[in-house]
């Protein structure tokens, strides 16, 4: 399902509780360039809201939300 | 002299005059340097570097003070130990501020009873105006702040997260009708767990098998605008539970295993906010306890076979005044229990405090200044360490790995889940995680 997006950096947050996937994903979208692409895995039900929420504070896109069994991946496109 | 500030070195200097009371005063005059509480710092210990001894953390903002608001300071700067706020203040100042754990041990050291964590606050203030600050805690807040203020766009996905965990709910207590409520009005008790399952699970599993009339909050308990400094925003996100509280019409708000989250709800948010909550702030171990002690809730003390150690969360005990109810619970489920040496109020932090936890580039500064605790549990023989704080969780994992402890790093909650005893058939509810 990710074919519809490149994806220049893949994240596994899998295992983490609040708040290390939301403070991962804020420093390692850095490292790609604006308009690139974050894909990122997580399992803690927790970042179904806290994504979204950060990423309203921070101006960055989640462009899809996908859901399979426990993992929760999100796209996310850096906007600036 | 005031003409020749800058107007960011006139705004913090406003900062530092807005807190100007006789608490800063007595606390900025009375150290004499005797050096107790650099003994009393496990950043200290394990470092070895001044810039770490806590009563030189304070220095910074002493020697502003008398730079500028002291007469002889101002006039004679360089005989009276004055410091100019320039960018290398700032630098010195956010060092200062944010690698300190505010477990305030070195408060319980000092002679003079002065709080370095509360002079820290006055630092942090400053550099909340300069918006020098870690990107971490602020982003962490103001996402806090924007899940408050758009709860509506939030709600579903967080009942949907609930909701599936009710399931598992049934299953580990052995009632088909065991639930999570969620923002019912009329109930007793709020619980405020962390935004996951792993705080929100394992109390429900307590909850229902206690038959307590709760209902689950909306919102997570941590508060990272508390770490930041930024006391505006603090009380903005523990606005969020307050009014949930009051809405609902609850007589208790019960904090998670979050020793942050409970001060700020129990001691400061009070303070910060100007009113008076309408209802009792307690921490997750007081009603358990409570269920203990009347039976509500059955254990079986022979499941935890392993020796257990607590660690006290600073913010929790030290600061929280929250020691005998998770001593209660564990010794109640586990036969074989050792306190680490010092505890309570003596208890060393582990390093993970202070929002330090959330910022990854800390976490070799983290491992490090962890050494004292790493010891300490070691010399327990344990093989569990219980600790009711999320942050000092992650930090004993950390110190785990580096210094090789083979320890299992549990919530007490999730111990005394591991315990329970649900009466129809004696079903075991299985450990989490």
């Amino acid at each position: 399902m990710a074919d519809e997006f490149k994806v220049d950096l893949s994240l596994d947050l899998r295992g983490l509780a609040c708040p290390l996937p939301v403070v991962r994903v804020g420093k390692s979208i850095k490292d790609v360039p604006v308009g690139g692409i974050v894909e990122a895995i997580a399992t803690d039900p927790g970042a179904l809201a806290d994504f979204p929420a950060w990423a309203k504070t921070t101006g960055h896109e989640i462009l899809k939300t996908e859901r399979n069994g426990a993992d929760i991946k999100f796209y996310i496109r850096r906007v600036k | 002299m005031k003409g020749e500030l800058k107007e960011w070195q006139e705004k913090l200097l406003g900062v530092m005059k807005g807190r100007r009371n006789r608490q800063l005063l007595y606390y900025l005059e009375l150290c004499t340097r005797c050096g107790l509480c650099k003994d009393a710092c496990h950043i200290y210990r394990a470092t070895g570097r001044v810039e770490f001894v806590p009563s030189h953390r304070a220095e910074i903002l002493r020697r502003l003070y008398r730079r500028y608001f002291s007469p002889l300071g101002r006039l004679i700067p360089s005989l009276y130990e004055a410091r100019e706020l320039d960018e290398r203040a700032l630098e010195d100042l956010y060092e200062a501020a944010y690698t300190c754990t505010g477990c305030r041990r070195c408060m319980v050291y000092c002679p003079f009873g002065i709080d370095i964590t509360w002079l820290l606050g006055v630092e942090k203030a400053m550099l909340v105006a300069a918006g020098k600050v870690p990107e971490e805690l602020a982003m962490l807040t103001d996402a806090a702040i924007e899940k408050g203020n758009s709860i509506d766009l939030y709600r579903d996905l967080l009942q949907e997260q609930i909701k599936g965990l009710e399931p598992e709910l049934r299953e580990r207590t052995g009632m088909p009708g065991a639930s999570i409520p969620i923002g019912r009005k009329g109930a007793r008790v709020l619980y405020v767990a962390l935004a996951g399952a792993h705080s929100i699970l394992p109390a429900a599993i307590i909850f229902n098998l206690a038959g307590e009339d709760w209902t689950l909050s909306m919102f997570e308990s941590s508060n990272y605008g508390y770490f930041l400094g930024d006391t505006e925003k603090a009380a903005r996100v523990a606005e969020r539970i307050v009014s949930e509280a009051k809405a609902l019409g609850v007589e208790e708000v019960v904090i998670t295993e979050c020793g942050h989250a409970y001060r700020v709800m129990k001691h400061l948010d009070e303070v910060w906010s100007k009113q008076k909550f309408p209802f009792r702030v307690s921490s997750i171990f007081e009603p358990f306890a409570r269920y203990l002690k009347e039976g509500r809730i059955k254990v079986d003390p022979d499941r935890i076979a392993e020796r257990v150690t607590y660690h006290d969360p600073c913010q929790l005990g030290r600061n929280g005044g929250i020691f005998e109810e998770p001593r209660a619970i564990i010794r109640a489920i586990a036969r074989d229990f050792r306190e680490m040496n010092p505890n309570r109020e003596k208890n060393w932090c582990c390093g993970g405090g202070g929002g330090l936890v959330a910022q990854p580039d800390l976490e070799e500064f983290r491992a490090v200044t962890g050494r004292l605790k790493a010891e300490q549990i070691a010399a327990t023989g344990a093989k569990i360490v219980a600790t009711p704080c999320e942050n000092c969780r992650l930090q004993l994992d950390l110190l785990n790995q580096r210094y090789h402890l083979g320890i299992q790093v549990s919530a007490v909650t999730d111990l005394l889940v591991q315990a329970a005893v649900v009466e129809k058939g004696q079903k075991k509810a299985a450990a989490l995680g």
